[in-house]
């Protein structure tokens, strides 16, 4: 196993792999996976949770110390050989492939390849994931008692590593792998408390969401390997100029451009972004999958899984770099999520699902920043985005664990003074979401906005300017409702009285949700309200409820959360500490990439140093020549209107609706005015409803109606032919009785009476043989006399 | 002996015969001594099999082992055996599955046991004899007497309406099979016309190829239809499987994992030993129809195994789906297609088989196997839930798992041929996940009833014969290559009986390396075209150059391209 910069590599690196020892690459991935097996194998068994912690914890620590230490190493090689590379062994190879450039061989590799962009990534998911375990063994200190806290924290390891696999992997086929693991991760998790009905149809919703997606980039990446021969990164990075140059390409017998070509490709490898990323229209399963616990939906449904669609974009950017259109269409659907799943965040009152919608409307943004060919941009906003929105849902994990799973904000309020630590973290992330200088989310939301718009100014050759523009306007409004929605969340949760507690002045709480089936925690009492009543009465039948953290759960449900007294209180540093780290990143995160422009007039920090950094793997489509620039006091504008009044107006605006008025007359009167938007606008505009009616539904009907054809049709010409042989066997049998058998019988009958006559003339007397023999000769004499 | 050569395997196909000899003079009510010595024969048998595939030598794509006696001169059989890598492969599944399919079946076979062991064990040899011949007729005589003892596993052992199943099983199958040997003897009759020999060698029916392929257009046809439909039948290909779902609904478990796991390769394995080399030019004449029930049968059974309510039914049409890919692939012509086809049939014998079993459990258990019965199984059966849901992981073909190779290579074999069959084939594997993980749901996840709840979790002999399967679905997901490699020869033969001169192209690898080793270089935009760019830029373009002008070359090779 070696340590190979690029430069030096080859097709065969297997064959020099064995030789040297001293890359620990592959545990980077295959610790988190030994903490998984470990623990999923002899977990049950484990009485004692603490060394499933250690395991589950120790494993994806080093994991993360280990991808520092690469980190290091390929920070101090030079910037065009950031590379190095492992392999492990040969997955597959199969000669024979007819490609476009002839027949080859392809070999696929079980390979990992920690370079500029993957070491970031792999940092982010091992870091945050660490820090999502230990919160964890906070949140999910209910399930200790009752077996299954071991089945959580493999199925975490288990996505570690898959996720590592997704980025570290050296093909687009390891991609996939990791995909389709992070797929499955996702699945179980989401159905952790498989025992709710809906935790199980939200996991089945979202895994086949993303085979819908995986059909996309499945076809993409047969297509690529059509036109390269190969789906290795190294291999496509050294052959894409060549063929993005050539005159034409000619595949099954169409020709066309080069361009052509990579815009094909670029589209159907946006589909399978689109179901991991969560964009319209694939974007359902993500509101949905809030089902899961919510360390998961903060790792795998906020920071890490749901970046991979930005992560395989920025990966095979050559593809886009050369795919005009496609780049549009990464455009034209970023900027219209980052929009539309902003305003289904306005009228929420999960706090998850508000988190959740403003997950999908800031990939949105992302792919905004892909498609403006501001790969670097987009991809820092995964970074920045990882840290708040990390923080923001681990952040409503503590508080709704402190509010005894209560997810609707409307029975929360005033928990800033009981939750300092996590409220004051959740606020910095607000700030750094909503894109205030100088927290992170202005430096990274700020430069997409400000590429896309700088795609318009320039008639870019990506796109049209209108549809910039268009993107632009959207990316706007969608920043506006972002730091609207945001404000409203941190309004009604930290602000105000604590309403849960019955102090409600203006009747705001409403019957809580997490009694009908909302609830992300599957606790039998929460289940079974219909007899939790009696459970002090047959403790036997209980014990394992009985056995929980929290006992007094266990007294009637219905109103627990009403019981003056049962305030919360900050949750255990195990918790608070992830969310007040994820903060503090989110507040400084920003300068990791410090716009040029700013860096003119206040050059605190080095400019763009993540730029910079992922630069030697994005392709440039020519020399990087600086020609005409948007006059920089349009940029300067722009960025002081964004961060000094259009952000802070949508706060101050939420702020005065949800804060100042506490009893939200002006939201109820809103609601009063225009009764049907918000109806649209808290039904998510019927999507859900509609994709039942027009797919599910037809499908399942269509099913039905093959399956009655099967019944009927196919398998009734299989019964008809036996039944016809049936018929044909008892025709045959009657023709046999008494057409067959009846001649035998006949001619039988026949010969016997005949032969009855010629018996009687067979007599033996000689007189008699004379008379017929004379009587014989007269009739022929008569007869020849006659003739 | 235990090297690999003509008597051990002889000796490996014919003891489980052997071993029901033996069996036949045990009295009847020694219940025990007929599971444990069926299936120490079994096991036997499978180490004896093993020996093979240590022995096989991958670099050559002739027969090996091969060996013939004269059986009836007169007629020109012989009887002759020897194993290839494909047979080798579909050999060893089915010495693999023999052992799981009698450990199934100790507690589900609860009468007249010794005639239950018996009829597995005369199947088994007559299953691995089809494999190891290199004569039609004894081939054709294997093919058939495998009917014989299903038959009575169906018509005995089986559900409420056995007699029908089995039935329609012994009169479809044996329909498909006199077609094939009408063409058989039809091929046979011409071979003596031009040869003036008679012999039902296998090999000499190849070399009939080029003959064949100068007659008319008709008789090639109807010799291909012939074949095809003798083979579709037992594979099954749509429109001729519907006696798939009652076989495998009435069967017990075992009779299911063993039509699932090897009856049906039976006839995929038909398609790739008889039609695709001996009749090449007929099968490109009517490909278009054959890819087109491929395709039929991959969204069609996908569909209506999604609402099925017998979960043994659901994982028959899914085996409808599953073999559509298999049938895509190996009709792509292409060695990814046939790799990826030979791949996709071991794989589903292995999940479909870890299916069944896993449906037989439930079943055994509660005595039915409706899904709306179910619900909630997880809470009272982890070790199960963990092992089903690794089976139906691996049907749907995640990555890591089996099934992923299979239909990712397939899909992969078929895109280089047909794209649009491939999209339309990809389309049928999200179905697959839908059905699969919502037969998962409504069995394993949601509340759970009373009855459902005292449900045992597996015991130690049920881990037992699923541990097998569950190690090779990773094996093979993880490190499919010594199985690529056994197939590699036979598989490049084959592609060019089909297509001669498919390989003589020229290969792309040494562009290939040059790009790999400019790697990232390649994103940094050339300076100027005056300047003077680094050497590896020029020699990638220079090496992308060349293909420019050979870009039109592939098509010419007649791989289908313009279908």
């Amino acid at each position: 196993m070696t340590t190979t910069m690029s430069a030096e590599m080859t097709l065969t690196h297997a064959a020099t792999a064995a030789s040297q020892a001293g890359s620990y690459l592959w545990l980077i991935p295959f610790l988190p996976f030994f903490g998984f097996l470990i623990n999923g194998l002899s977990g049950r068994k484990l009485r004692n949770t603490a060394i499933v912690d250690t395991l589950a914890l120790g494993s994806v620590g080093l994991a993360f110390l280990l991808t520092i230490w690469h980190f290091i190493q390929l920070a101090g090689l030079p910037a065009e050989g950031r590379s190095i590379h492992q392999s492990l062994w040969t997955w597959f190879s199969i000669g024979g492939a007819h490609v476009l450039g002839g027949l080859t061989t392809a070999k696929f590799e079980w390979a990992y390849k920690f370079d500029v962009l993957s070491g970031c990534m792999a940092l982010l998911v091992s870091g945050a994931g660490f820090l999502i375990h230990l919160f964890s063994t906070g949140y999910m200190a209910e399930e200790r008692n009752d077996g299954r806290y071991y089945r959580f924290m493999a199925y975490l390891n288990l996505f570690v590593f898959s996720m590592l696999n997704l980025v570290l992997g050296a093909n687009i086929l390891m991609m996939f792998l990791g995909w389709e693991g992070v797929g499955l991760c996702s699945y179980l998790l989401i159905g952790f408390y498989f025992d709710k009905e809906f935790a199980a149809v939200a996991g089945k919703k979202a895994f086949v969401t993303n085979r819908i997606g995986d059909f996309g980039f499945m076809i993409g990446f047969f297509l690529i390997f059509q036109v390269f021969g190969t789906l290795d990164y190294d291999t496509l990075m050294g052959s894409v100029r060549g063929i993005a140059t050539m005159p034409a390409i000619t595949l099954y017998g169409h020709t066309a451009s080069p361009t052509w070509w990579f815009n094909l490709i670029g589209c159907c490898l946006f589909v399978g972004a689109m179901g991991k990323s969560a964009q319209i229209p694939l974007y359902v399963w993500l509101p949905d999958a809030m089902a899961g616990p919510t360390p998961v939906s903060a790792l795998i449904h906020a920071a890490t899984m749901v970046t991979s669609g930005l992560y395989m974009i920025t990966r095979l950017n050559f593809i886009y770099v050369n795919a005009p259109v496609a780049l549009a269409v990464v455009l034209a659907f970023g900027s219209l999520t980052a929009f539309v799943a902003a305003t289904m965040g306005l009228a929420q009152y999960d706090i998850k699902k508000v988190l959740a919608y403003s997950t999908v409307s800031q990939l949105g943004f992302m792919f905004m920043g892909m498609g403006a060919g501001a790969f670097s941009a987009g991809m820092f906003h995964v970074f920045t985005h990882a840290f708040f929105k990390a923080s923001l849902f681990l952040g409503s994990g503590a508080v709704i664990a402190a509010c005894h799973h209560e997810q609707d904000m409307r029975n929360m309020g005033g928990l800033r003074k009981l939750m300092p630590i996590t409220s004051l973290s959740m606020i910095a992330a607000t700030f750094a979401i909503a894109g205030i200088f100088p927290f992170s989310g202005f430096f990274s939301k700020d430069e997409i906005l400000w590429k896309v718009f700088e795609g318009w100014y320039q008639h870019g050759h990506y796109t049209g300017p209108t549809l910039n523009l268009v993107a632009w306007i959207l990316g706007m409004l969608g920043a506006f409702c972002t730091a609207f929605y945001m404000t409203r969340l941190i309004a009604m949760t930290f602000y105000g009285n604590y309403r849960g507690a019955g102090d409600d002045p203006w009747g705001l709480s409403v019957q809580s949700e997490a009694h009908h089936g909302h609830d992300d925690h599957g606790h039998g009492d929460h289940a079974h309200v219909a007899h939790a009543p009696e459970v002090p009465g047959h403790p036997e039948n209980h014990a394992h409820e009985l056995g929980k953290a929290h006992d007094h759960h266990v007294d009637d449900p219905e109103d627990h959360d009403f019981v003056p007294g049962h305030h919360p209180h900050e949750v255990s540093w195990r918790m608070w500490l992830p969310v007040a780290i994820l903060a503090g990143l989110a507040v400084v995160g920003g300068f990791l990439n410090y716009p040029e422009s700013l860096h003119r007039i206040l050059p605190i920090v080095p400019a763009e140093l993540f730029s910079k950094w992922i630069e030697p793997i994005l392709y440039q489509a020519a020399p990087v020549h600086h020609g005409e620039h948007v006059p920089p006091a349009i940029e300067y504008g722009l960025m002081a209107w964004a961060t000094f009044i259009w952000a802070p107006g949508a706060m101050i605006l939420a702020w005065w609706i949800y804060k100042v008025d506490p009893s939200w007359g002006r939201a109820k009167a809103f609601v009063a005015r225009f009764p049907n938007l918000y109806r649209w606008v808290n039904a998510k505009y019927y999507v859900d409803e509609f994709y039942e009616a027009a797919l599910i539904e037809p499908i399942k009907r269509f099913s039905a109606q093959l399956w009655s054809f099967d019944t009927w049709v196919v398998d009734g010409m299989v019964n008809g032919a036996a039944r016809m042989t049936v018929l044909w066997a008892e025709l045959s049998h009657w023709v046999d009785e008494y057409l067959v058998d009846g001649t035998v019988d006949l001619v039988e009958y026949m010969v016997q009476e005949t032969s009855q006559v010629f018996r009687s003339v067979q007599s033996g007397r000689v007189q008699h043989y004379a008379f017929v023999m004379f009587l014989g000769f007269l009739v022929i004499a008569f007869w020849k006399f006659l003739v | 002996m235990f090297t690999a050569n003509t008597t051990l395997m002889l000796v490996a196909t014919f003891l489980p015969l052997l071993g029901a000899l033996v069996l036949l003079l045990v009295p009847k009510d020694q219940r025990r001594v007929f599971e444990i010595g069926s299936l120490l024969v079994m096991i036997v048998s499978f180490l004896m099999s093993v020996v093979f595939w240590f022995g096989y030598d991958r670099a050559s794509d002739a027969v090996q082992w091969a060996q013939a006696w004269n059986w009836i001169p007169a007629i020109g059989v012989k009887f002759s055996v020897g194993m290839d890598g494909i047979s080798l492969l579909l050999w060893l599944l089915t010495t693999f599955i023999g052992p799981i399919a009698i450990a199934c079946s100790f507690s589900s076979i609860t009468e007249r046991h010794k005639e239950y062991y018996i009829w597995m064990l005369v199947l088994q040899t007559a299953m691995l004899g089809v494999f190891i011949t290199q004569d039609m007729f004894l081939f054709y005589l294997f093919w058939e007497v495998m009917l014989v003892p299903m038959y009575f596993l169906i018509a005995i052992w089986g559900g409420p309406q056995k007699l029908y199943a089995a039935i329609k099983l012994f009169l479809y199958t044996l329909a498909g099979g006199v077609l094939m040997l009408v063409a058989i003897l039809a091929i046979y009759f011409l071979q003596h016309k031009t040869t003036g020999v008679y012999d039902f060698s296998l090999a000499s029916f190849q070399a009939m190829a080029p003959v064949i392929a100068q007659q008319t257009k008709t008789y090639q046809v109807l010799l291909a239809l012939a074949f095809f439909i003798g083979f579709a039948i037992k594979v099954p290909m749509f429109p001729f499987h519907t006696w798939l779902p009652d076989a495998h609904v009435q069967a017990p478990t075992a009779g299911s994992v063993i039509l699932a796991a090897i009856l049906l390769k039976m006839g995929t394995y038909g398609f790739v030993r008889f039609l695709l080399p001996i009749l090449p030019t007929a099968t490109k004449e009517l490909l278009p129809w054959f890819i087109g029930l491929s395709l039929i049968g991959i969204i069609y059974g996908a569909l209506v195994a999604m609402i099925q309510k017998d979960m043994k039914k659901l994982v028959a049409y899914s085996s409808v789906s599953h073999l559509g890919i298999c049938m895509l692939g190996l009709f792509a012509l292409n060695p990814y297609g046939i790799k990826g086809g030979l791949f996709q049939m071991i794989n589903h014998g292995i999940s479909t088989s870890g299916l069944f079993l896993a449906v037989g459990i439930v079943y055994e258990r509660r005595h039915t196997r409706m899904i709306a019965d179910f619900g909630g199984l997880s809470k009272s059966m982890p070790v199960y839930a963990t092992i089903f849901m690794i089976m139906t992981m691996s049907s749907l073909g995640l990555p890591l798992l089996n099934g992923f190779i299979g239909e990712g290579v397939v899909l992969m074999g078929a895109f280089q041929a047909f794209p649009w069959a491939a999209v339309v084939a990809t389309l049928g594997i999200i179905l697959g996940a839908a059905y699969l993980l919502w037969m998962y749901q409504r069995v394993m996840f949601g509340p759970i009833t009373a009855v459902n709840e005292k449900m045992d979790d597996l015991n130690l002999r049920e881990v037992l014969y699923f541990a097998p399967l569950v190690v090779t679905a990773f094996w093979i997901g993880m490190y499919p290559k010594p199985i690529m490699d056994v197939m590699d020869a036979p598989v490049k033969k084959l592609v060019e009986q089909i297509t001669p001169g498919y390989h003589a192209a020229q290969s792309l690898a040494a562009q290939q390396a040059v790009a790999a080793k400019l790697g990232m270089q390649g994103m940094t935009a050339p300076a100027h075209h005056e300047e003077t760019a680094p050497a590896g830029h020029e020699a990638a373009t220079a090496g992308h150059e060349a293909p420019v002008h050979e870009a039109a070359a592939p098509e010419t090779h007649g791989h289908g391209g313009g279908h």
